[in-house]
């Protein structure tokens, strides 16, 4: 690729990891089969620690389970058209010797391939928003899981109700920048 | 009181099941999110409550819901705020249940 073209994919990059905001109101309109698939298979691309790929993803369009799962779910906090279940398998991870429960990278891929997700699904003008507080137990249950697979994170997508956020949160505080978070060579210098 | 069934057996179970993982995740989350599980399941409640438009109190759930939507996710950005709903909420809810009583004992005396 040239430099152009580089710039330009950069700048296409950081327009959608920019302006992307966690939605948790829907219109109930589905999200089309292709549209799914799409943003799943981003997460297939994301790091994954020593490639392991312990990860499935499991994709529930149908409104009872997905009803189901929110009862199992406190922090679904809306009525998706669709979620991604992020599972870990325990097969995969024996596999590879791994101490599921000690070795964090289980949860960094977790979070990497729902990043891709939540970015392929804005670009391509789906809402989402990751939920981590439900009964892994419960949520188990409710899918019929294998052993083997345990659910660590639900993505829940869905058309944006346009003006929902605007409308819910007009006493939002303002957002941090960048260089709030950012230290240079030692902790607590904010500039190079 | 005066008695109607508002919720399935289905919806009924749904909310009890909500309850026990709300339970089960408190043991992890921030110390103040199992308040906000109550408030939320309180309005998941009313929500399956007002699908079968109970007669009594149906007025007062869907303005109560609305606001118990509107001013949990303050616990957010806004703990005071938050707080002070937390505050005032069962009053609200006891008034209506004290209105309700009232005008059933009335009918009955009458």
């Amino acid at each position: 690729m040239s430099a152009t073209i580089d710039a330009a994919a950069a700048e296409a990059v950081e327009r959608i990891m920019k302006s992307r905001r966690v939605v948790r109101a829907y219109t109930g309109e589905p999200v089309a089969d292709d549209v799914l698939r799409r943003i799943v298979e981003t997460a297939r691309w994301a790091a994954s620690a020593g490639n392991r790929h312990l990860h499935k993803f499991l994709i529930v369009r149908d409104p009872e389970t997905i009803r189901l799962v929110r009862a199992a779910s406190p922090g679904m906090l809306a009525d998706p058209a669709a979620l991604v279940v992020i599972l870990v398998d325990s097969d995969v991870a024996a596999q590879h010797n791994m101490q599921l429960g000690r070795d964090r990278s289980t949860q960094m891929d977790v979070g990497t391939s729902a990043m891709n997700m939540l970015n392929m699904a804005h670009a391509l003008g789906i809402g989402a928003c990751p939920v981590t507080s439900f009964s892994h137990a419960g949520v188990a249950a409710m899918l019929a899981l294998p052993a083997n697979l345990e659910p660590h994170l639900i993505l829940m997508l869905g058309q944006p109700l346009p003006g929902a956020r605007a409308a819910r949160y007009p006493n939002a505080p303002k957002p941090l920048t960048a260089r709030d978070l950012t230290y240079w060579e030692e902790a607590g210098r904010h500039d190079p | 009181m005066q008695s109607a069934m508002v919720l399935t057996e289905d919806e009924a179970l749904e909310i009890l099941t909500f309850l026990l993982c709300a339970a089960d995740i408190s043991l992890v989350e921030p110390t103040h999110y199992p308040i906000f599980r109550l408030i939320d399941g309180a309005s998941r409640l009313m929500g399956l409550m007002l699908a079968h438009d109970p007669p009594r109190s149906g007025d007062f759930l869907r303005a109560f819901k609305a606001e118990v939507d509107e001013r949990k996710v303050t616990m957010m950005w806004d703990m005071d705020a938050f707080e002070a709903f937390v505050r005032e909420a069962p009053g609200r809810i006891a008034a209506e249940v004290k209105r309700l009583h009232d005008a059933t004992a009335a009918k009955a005396s009458a």
